[in-house]
């Protein structure tokens, strides 16, 4: 494996951080890992009495997460796997909108035809809906760069996926491609030890992953995915090079799933119980908390107000969320096309007509339409 | 009021297992507080209160499966008519809860469950249906199945298994106007269970005595023992005051325990008391045995019993722990019926079966003379094997088992 990448040790000192983050934007970056912990915990609760369908908890992940995406401006195009919405939060996507997606009603942007947890986000942000195949995103992330280079313009794109993206064909395909066109692309692939519950040690026979970038042509880097200041540096120089003209990066971060792949998952029947203990103690929220107080930056004070202001901004969300009605039929037909042509005119028609003498569809019944 | 109905917590999960209940009727509780634990096929969760109130009715028993969309609490939210937290199912038909304290038995082979119809070889099940019906070798395509749109629940393959057929849950499909036949497969336990029967049934001569016992006094005893238990986490049931009752009786008349030894033609009689107690498990009828009743305490009873038939029901009985029983004791009568005439369980001489407790106005003597008053009745039916015993020993045993658990302070005798 390639030389790992590691800026906050365990006593939170950084003898080597260059001021690359200023201190409001540290604090920022905190609480925005702060703000994901929160919404997981209120979407783990909202699933489990039945008012969502599905979530996917980020709990171990959040510095890999903010630490990319302080590395980028909100106009870079996001690429995201399903255990990225930290990147969207620190962007300044709003948790009440990520709820509506959650809740799927009429205020969500995909109006409930995504799954939950699938988010997008425009305008500022390029944040590409989350998509559930693995790996097809890659490929597309190579094509929005290679558009932005064709175009001359600066902006790079990110792609973000685990270590089980790494089997998919698109890996393969987006890095080759990347690699011969000198695209301004920045693969995270994402080590946090489990694809679903296939343990990272099955699923490649590489020594690690950042080796793989070798066979492309690019530069391959191995960094502490815990360490917020280590990711932040390692994806900064990547987007240099990116926007130098000087093409790819693939990253490894190095990092720990604390949780369950998804709501339907109970990793307690496939993760050894003193691993998660081990790396428990690398928690990365509380490594860059150490960080922070050693730089004067954090105290009692502000842990209790930041986790306050996360914790009621969150449940307000689920609150208006919640209360907010389902999408209405006849967005079924009228988010298709600009014009309603006449064919879906005509089956809209008779829908409403069925719904009117039968009553509203109650889709799916909030059952998981699987 | 909030009507809470168990959520898909999985993707795709059909029903659960009620674990425990982590709140008690009329507690108030927060959003977000836990408030029962839920096993389903793929996780064991906590599930959390929608919104804050209090909890008015707990619908269904510990260790009972429901399936997904079936109201599992009631909450009150302050709010007026009945809100639904969550609606997997559309306007499911109003089920009848099973009431939390009925124990979890297969229930009676009474109806047979509609087939789906046969779909190319393809067999609609949840995965630990799957995975039971392997392990008792029952064929899915022969199983009625009771889920919704026909899904084989693990109930429908336990109720297979042992010839029964599983209550209808609210979702089934409705059932088809031309019956079918239902064909299960004659193996596994099922069919251990039958040559135990046939062996048992063709060899003793049963006759059965049944004898009517006033336990008004011992109801209150045991209440008296439960909190004592209770103190040391032992959970007290009439169950060893029976073992108890029946060890003394057995003492008394040794004759009635032990077992023919063929073979020697002698009869053997070991002069201590190893009793089977016979089990209802997933897996059907087991009989595990505790062995030297005689010699042990109440408590002492209680606990072993606890813990044996928490194993035997996990299926983690060991083997030796199904042999050697000298007498036997049956409680399937605690679910209904007033009399019985159990099959030994052979090669013993005779095995007792005890019926539910009832309450009926009984003839009391007191000093004023003689009075009505409320009492609380439980029936014996006790089997013996007419080649070793006569009715003469039958009766004076069952009668002394009356005496003595009409009146508990003689069980220390």
């Amino acid at each position: 494996m390639t030389e790992t990448l590691k800026m906050i040790e365990a006593d939170g000192s950084a003898p080597s951080f260059n001021g690359a983050l200023d201190d409001k934007a540290l604090v920022y970056c905190y609480r925005t890992m702060l703000m994901v912990r929160a919404f997981d915990d209120i979407c783990m609760k909202l699933q489990r009495s039945g008012r969502i369908g599905f979530s996917i908890p980020n709990k171990g992940v959040e510095a890999t997460q903010v630490g990319a995406a302080s590395a980028l401006r909100s106009t870079d195009f996001f690429f995201p796997s399903y255990r990225d919405f930290g990147m969207a939060l620190h962007h300044g996507a709003e948790p009440v909108e990520m709820m509506h997606n959650m809740f799927g009603n009429a205020s969500d942007s995909a109006r409930g035809r995504q799954m939950p947890v699938h988010f997008s986000f425009t305008k500022p942000l390029r944040f590409f809906s989350i998509s559930s195949p693995i790996g097809t995103h890659l490929p597309q992330a190579v094509g929005a760069a290679f558009a932005s280079q064709a175009q001359g313009k600066d902006d790079v794109s990110l792609a973000s996926f685990g270590d089980g993206g790494t089997s998919s064909t698109g890996f393969h395909s987006a890095l080759n491609m990347a690699g011969v066109w000198k695209a301004p692309v920045i693969f995270l692939c994402q080590n946090n030890g489990w694809a679903i519950s296939l343990p990272s040690s099955g699923q490649t026979a590489s020594d690690g992953y950042a080796i793989k970038a070798k066979a492309y042509g690019m530069p391959g880097v191995t960094v502490d995915g815990n360490d917020l200041l280590a990711v932040n540096r390692a994806v900064s120089e990547a987007a240099e090079r990116a926007r130098a003209g000087e093409g790819p990066t693939l990253i490894e971060a190095f990092t720990y799933r604390m949780g369950g792949h998804s709501t339907s998952d109970d990793p307690t029947k496939y993760v050894p119980a003193e691993e998660l203990e081990k790396w428990a103690k690398k928690d990365p929220v509380l490594r860059m908390q150490r960080f922070l107080a050693q730089r004067g930056l954090w105290d009692e004070a502000l842990e209790e107000t930041l986790q306050a202001e996360c914790a009621a901004e969150v449940a307000a969300a689920a609150k208006e969320a919640q209360a907010t009605p389902g999408p209405t039929l006849e967005t079924i037909f009228s988010d298709v096309y600009e014009t309603l042509p006449n064919h879906l005119r005509r089956q809209g028609e008779q829908a409403f007509d069925l719904a009117a003498r039968k009553g509203d569809a109650d889709a799916g019944g909030g059952a998981f339409p699987l | 009021m909030i009507e809470f109905k168990l959520p898909d917590i999985g993707e795709g999960t059909a029903e659960g297992e009620i674990v425990k209940w982590l709140v008690s009727t009329g507690d108030a509780v927060k959003e977000h507080q836990a408030i029962v634990e839920v096993m389903t096929d793929k996780a064991t969760v906590e599930v959390p209160a929608p919104a804050d109130g209090t909890i008015t009715e707990l619908l269904v028993g510990e260790g009972d499966t429901v399936p997904v969309g079936d109201v599992i609490f009631r909450l009150d939210n302050g709010g007026g008519a009945p809100a639904q937290a969550a609606s997997p199912e559309p306007a499911a038909a109003p089920s009848a809860p099973s009431a939390p304290t009925a124990p979890s038995v297969p229930s009676a082979p009474t109806a047979v469950a509609a087939q789906p119809e046969p779909s190319g070889g393809k067999v609609l099940a949840v995965p630990s249906a799957r995975r039971v019906a392997r392990e008792l070798s029952v064929d899915l395509g022969t199983v009625a199945g009771s889920g919704r749109n026909g899904v084989i629940r693990r109930a429908d393959v336990e109720a297979a298994a042992t010839g029964g057929a599983v209550a209808q849950s609210s979702h089934s499909v409705v059932a088809p106007s031309t019956a079918q036949a239902q064909r299960i497969p004659f193996r596994g336990v099922r069919r251990k269970i039958a040559e135990a029967m046939v062996r048992s049934s063709q060899t003793a001569v049963h006759f059965t005595i049944v004898e009517e016992v006033d336990v008004t006094d011992l109801v209150r005893v045991r209440q008296k023992a439960k909190a004592i238990g209770a103190e040391q986490g032992i959970k007290v049931t009439f169950m060893p005051f029976i073992m108890k009752a029946v060890a003394n009786g057995l003492m008394k008349f040794p004759m009635l325990n032990g077992h023919l030894d063929e073979q020697a033609e002698e009869i053997v009689l070991p002069g201590t008391v190893n009793l089977g107690i016979a089990t209802d498990t997933p897996n059907g009828l087991i009989v595990p045995v505790i062995s030297q009743v005689e010699s042990k305490g109440l408590l002492q009873l209680a606990a072993e019993l606890g813990d044996l038939s928490e194993r035997t029901r996990a299926g983690r009985v060991r083997p030796e722990e199904l042999r050697g029983s000298t007498f036997s004791i049956t409680n399937a009568g605690n679910i209904g019926g007033t009399i019985a005439t159990p099959i030994i369980n052979f090669p013993d001489i005779a095995i007792l079966g005890v019926h539910r407790i009832v309450k009926r106005p009984g003839v009391v003597d007191t000093p004023e003379g003689e009075v009505i008053e409320v009492r609380q009745y439980m029936n014996f039916s006790c089997s013996v094997d007419h080649r070793l015993a006569d009715g003469a020993d039958a009766a004076r045993f069952v009668a002394y088992l009356r005496q003595i658990l009409e009146e508990p302070a003689l069980l220390s005798l």
